[in-house]
């Protein structure tokens, strides 16, 4: 990554960073106001719902009492007392019910079962534990209907004085969807009254039928079930945020309060669900608006990135990429030098280093080249020694023999001038091996199977070579194509196997191998000479050295330079009496 | 005796008989009049509607007593062994439209009101006579025809088009419907005599507690008194006419579906608290019932034993808790307390029911039946015909006994309560009594003079 990039991402994620701070602290700043406004408007709303309900309570009382005073309750009592008949008042209940605009009314005879029901009628003759409570304050009581179902009231019990023993009335009002319409509800506020049976607590029963508000029944009450029961579960006020919709702003903050009975069962629970879509909308604005500054930051973060690279990063851009080139041999590189700062200084550093170091490779190369030129000439002069003395002693015969008879001058001179001539012949195969290794060509490459060149070797040198040498080949028979010039290839093993030969004088194993490797043919030449020490084979590829005592140093190096040709490397593994053995590596064929 | 004993005498007779005149007047039906009777259902549904037996007659009818009497048959003959019946019409009797009573007319006419699962299997017009014929013997024919399902109406006119209302040959005949009253005036050539008030005027469909308050208010006559608020009505004095038992409540149980095991509807029967139905719902004017016939009419109810046995309910339940039973009310008032009363009877024994269920066929439905005939043998048939078991019921009581008791023991009818019909009268309606079956015998009732 570079450093523009780097610069880049960083200051677009300072930017981002910050406004997302900025953000999250302002969210959570008003999601913390929405939700203490909440809870102060469920307070209100409790304590508004807890001034209702005595209301009422109060008014359940005052209807009872008046009704369980009236001639007419007290005649009915009077005379269901001195008869012993019960039936008669079976729908007395109703009329009285209807008279005092109670929901419910039961009359419980002095055995404590119902005598007259107005909710129930054909309840009749059951126990209604109820009355044992008359006197006391109004309740909260669940009622069973004829159809099944069950409603929650606001009861009191009162006995009616006339007749001894007492029969009682039992009354109330629903607390129902008129009920629930009648309470203060905040804007945004939704009042609903979970009213089933206990047995209906878990999820899987929950029953929304039961669970209405002022206006019908609550929509998506299933989503409600869960804080319900945790509701009827603890029997303490439990608050959530649910989910009553498909979107974000279908959420409400609800508040489960759970509504017992005397003994502290939990009869019903009111749900009091305060809308969060105020809360939502400022959010999402917020979030638009921490979007948009995000946005603005990262592009002025683009904007001041790219002016700080023009200021900073470009001259650092342009010292790696100058360095990049030193890296790659071209020391002849400069870096603009602008300014006084850090950069300057570096770049100036940079520039004499650079300078420096072509200055050095300058003369590296002269004074590598004075020394090869010595070489050449030591060489030279050595190779040209050895036939030279041989002339001048012929040259000194000759001079001598002429003081011989001319029978002995004749044969004197035959044998010198034969001398000569091998001498002569000897210089001339070192001048030409030394105008072969200048005059080296380029590869002509083709297709050839490295098998066959292997064994065009064998067979040219294995006739010739001595009785002691055993030559062998180990080839995989699927073939191993190379891309190379066979003829150059073949000079350079016949090198290698020549030189092999020369180092078994007391005979051996000359070994002659091939195989494919992932991407490369290896082929090994292998002997079972003396070897070489590590010295030796350090300098065994410089031109001109030779552990041979006629030998020019020059093969190896030609060997080197033809598989240096062809893209492959060689390389040899010795140890002194152990032989050595010429690994050459050389590129697959293309397919 | 002296002269001034007989002149005594003579002054105390005259005295004695101008005493009397007005009483002797006082008894005199009196021609003419307008009788204006109120009822909460339909005046033509069947059965009791109480339209029917004032404009259409049968080919026999029931006294009092349960004998079968002539009507528009003066006679009737069986032939071979009661598998076959001939009938012979009335002569001169015709229908209100002036046309003649016919043995074909006879024929269309129960023919349309029974074109299928009749008593007879065939039936042919033969000179005077109508012929009944079936594979089965039919030895309550005659008195099953005094029921109010096969009353004769005229179903073609002499021109030959149906006619426009009800036109039969009975005491009054239809003139006009408006406004939810039916108007019926006296038919002056019925082959019955005349009755003595001129017009009847049935208000429809009018609820109870209106009823109530047009009687009171002088602007109904008659009106029906639900047997719960008879109590009431006689603290209120009103003037009552109350028949005997003529009607059966009774539960019917489905014996498919969940309830296929007998034993459950042993269950259900033994569950009901038919004693709290009495004397509570239905205000002791209701008979404890184990019976379909009361014992008034059968002599031999008290055999069957209204028991409720909860704990052995409980145990015939054998743990089985079936699904929530589709329980119907057939009617409204005491019946519908009735139902929740049966309903929670059979939830203490474990059975849960779905009261007022739209269900088409219901597991349990509550109903009454109507104890038509003052004969126990029709009554019975006609019942066991009702619940698709139109079994003959030979006319003795060893009979129907056995056949009532066959009939119970499959648990899918279970008696509750025999019920009586109540009227409330104005106090210028005189002579008015009741047939039989309950229903109001108006032909022969007459109005008090407007002072």
């Amino acid at each position: 990554m570079s450093l523009r990039q780097k610069l880049l991402l960083l200051l677009s994620l300072t930017v981002a960073a910050a406004v997302a701070a900025v953000a999250w602290t302002v969210l959570t700043r008003i999601r913390h106001v929405f939700e203490q406004r909440d809870q102060e408007e469920t307070a209100l709303f409790v304590s508004q719902f807890q001034r209702e309900f005595q209301h009422r309570s109060a008014e359940v009382i005052e209807s009872i009492d008046h009704l369980a005073a009236s001639e007419r309750a007290r005649s009915m009592a009077f005379e269901m007392v001195q008869s012993g008949d019960a039936w008669p008042y079976l729908k007395e209940a109703q009329s009285l019910a209807q008279l005092a605009q109670l929901d419910f009314l039961e009359i419980v005879g002095p055995d404590g079962n119902v005598v007259s029901s107005a909710q129930f009628p054909a309840r009749f003759g059951y126990a209604e534990p109820a009355a044992a409570r008359a006197g006391a304050d109004a309740f909260l009581k669940r009622e069973e209907l004829p159809d099944g179902s069950a409603a929650l009231g606001l009861f009191a019990v009162r006995p009616i004085r006339s007749a001894e023993p007492a029969v009682h009335l039992i009354g109330g009002k629903k607390l129902d969807q008129s009920f629930l319409a009648d309470l203060p509800a905040a804007p945004g506020m939704t009042i609903g009254l979970y009213a089933a049976d206990a047995g209906k607590d878990s999820p899987a029963l929950f029953d929304p039928a039961s669970f209405y508000q002022g206006g019908g029944l609550v929509p998506n009450a299933p989503r409600y079930a869960s804080l319900i029961q945790a509701a009827r579960q603890t029997g303490r006020q439990t608050t959530a945020i649910l989910s009553l919709g498909s979107r974000g702003e279908e959420s409400a903050s609800v508040t489960a309060i759970p509504l017992k009975s005397n003994s502290g069962a939990v009869l019903a629970v009111l749900t009091v669900a305060i809308s969060r879509a105020g809360l939502v909308a400022a959010q999402q604005h917020i979030r638009a608006i921490a979007y948009a500054v995000a946005s603005g930051g990262i592009l002025l973060a683009i904007i001041f990135s790219l002016w700080i690279t023009a200021r900073v990063s470009h001259p650092i851009e342009q010292l790696a990429r100058a360095a990049e080139e030193v890296a790659e041999g071209n020391w002849d590189v400069h870096v603009p030098e602008r300014g006084r700062d850090e950069v300057a200084v570096l770049a100036r550093s940079f520039n004499r280093m650079t300078t420096e170091l072509t200055a050095q490779r300058e003369r590296l190369v002269q004074s590598e080249r004075v020394a090869a030129w010595r070489e050449l000439a030591r060489r030279l002069a050595h190779e040209l020694k050895n036939p030279l003395f041989p002339l001048q002693i012929t040259v000194e015969n000759l001079v001598r023999a002429r003081a011989l008879s001319p029978a002995e001058f004749n044969e004197v001179f035959d044998e010198s001038t034969r001398t000569l001539s091998m001498e002569i012949a000897n210089l001339k195969t070192i001048i030409g091996r030394f105008s072969d290794f200048s005059k080296m060509p380029r590869p002509q490459l083709e297709s050839v199977d490295a098998a066959a060149v292997v064994q065009r070797v064998r067979s040219l040198y294995e006739p010739a070579a001595d009785a002691g040498i055993v030559f062998q080949t180990e080839l995989p028979r699927d073939p191993m194509p190379l891309s190379a010039d066979p003829e150059l290839l073949h000079r350079a093993l016949s090198n290698l196997v020549l030189n092999a030969i020369d180092a078994m004088p007391s005979g051996g194993t000359l070994t002659l191998s091939a195989k494919p490797l992932d991407t490369l043919i290896e082929i090994r030449v292998a002997d079972t000479g003396e070897g070489l020490t590590p010295e030796e084979c350090e300098r065994l590829f410089t031109p001109y050295y030779t552990t041979k005592q006629h030998g020019t140093g020059l093969g190896l190096a030609v060997v080197q330079s033809v598989i240096a040709d062809h893209g492959g490397t060689i390389a040899v593994e010795s140890a002194p009496s152990r032989g050595a053995t010429f690994i050459i590596t050389l590129p697959k064929a293309p397919a | 005796m002296s002269r001034r004993t007989a002149i005594s005498c003579l002054l105390l007779a005259i005295l004695l008989a101008g005493l009397a005149a007005p009483a002797a007047a006082r008894t005199r039906p009196r021609y003419g009049g307008t009788l204006r009777i109120e009822t909460v259902g339909d005046p033509w549904q069947l059965p009791s509607g109480i339209a029917r037996r004032l404009v259409l007659d049968g080919l026999t009818t029931l006294d009092a007593a349960g004998n079968v009497r002539p009507a528009l048959a003066t006679d009737w003959q069986s032939e071979n062994a009661g598998h076959r019946w001939i009938f012979r019409l009335r002569p001169g009797v015709r229908f209100h439209d002036g046309s003649p009573l016919t043995t074909i007319a006879v024929v269309a006419s129960l023919n349309a009101s029974c074109p299928s699962d009749c008593p007879w299997t065939s039936l042919r017009a033969s000179g005077a006579a109508v012929v009944f014929s079936s594979d089965a013997p039919m030895p309550n024919l005659p008195a099953l025809l005094a029921g109010d399902e096969f009353l004769i109406a005229l179903t073609l006119s002499s021109e030959g088009k149906t006619p426009t209302a009800a036109t039969g040959t009975g005491p009054f005949q239809v003139t006009g419907f408006s406004n939810g009253v039916l108007s019926l005036s006296a038919n002056d050539t019925c082959w019955q005599g005349r009755p003595f008030v001129d017009t009847l005027e049935i208000r429809t469909r009018r609820a109870l507690s209106d009823q109530r308050l047009d009687l009171v208010a002088g602007r109904a006559d008659v009106i029906e008194v639900p047997a719960e608020d008879a109590r009431q009505a006689r603290q209120q004095h009103l003037l009552l006419l109350a028949s005997p038992p003529v009607q059966l409540l009774a539960l019917e149980i489905a014996d498919s579906g969940p309830l296929a095991n007998p034993n459950l509807r042993a269950a259900i029967a033994l569950a009901v608290d038919r004693s709290a139905l009495a004397n509570v719902i239905f205000q002791k004017e209701g008979q404890v019932a184990a019976s379909l016939l009361p014992q008034s009419l059968s002599g031999y109810a008290f055999l069957f034993a209204p028991e409720r046995d909860l704990a052995r309910a409980q145990q015939l339940r054998g743990g089985i808790t079936p699904p929530s039973l589709p329980f119907r009310v057939e009617g409204d008032g005491a019946l519908q307390l009735a139902g929740q009363r049966i309903a929670l009877n059979l939830r203490e024994a474990g059975f849960p029911t779905q009261l007022n269920s739209a269900a088409s066929h219901p597991d349990l439905v509550l109903r009454i039946l109507p104890i038509e005939f003052p004969a126990p043998a029709a009554t019975l048939e006609q019942l066991f015909r009702r619940n698709d078991h139109p079994d003959p019921v030979e006319d003795n009581p060893a009979a129907e006994y056995k056949a009532e008791r066959g009939f119970l023991d499959r648990k899918t009818v279970v008696p509750l309560l025999h019920l009586p019909r109540v009227y409330a009268l104005s106090p210028r309606v005189r002579d008015l009594a009741l047939h039989a079956d309950g229903s109001l015998d108006l032909a022969n009732a007459s109005l008090e003079a407007s002072p």
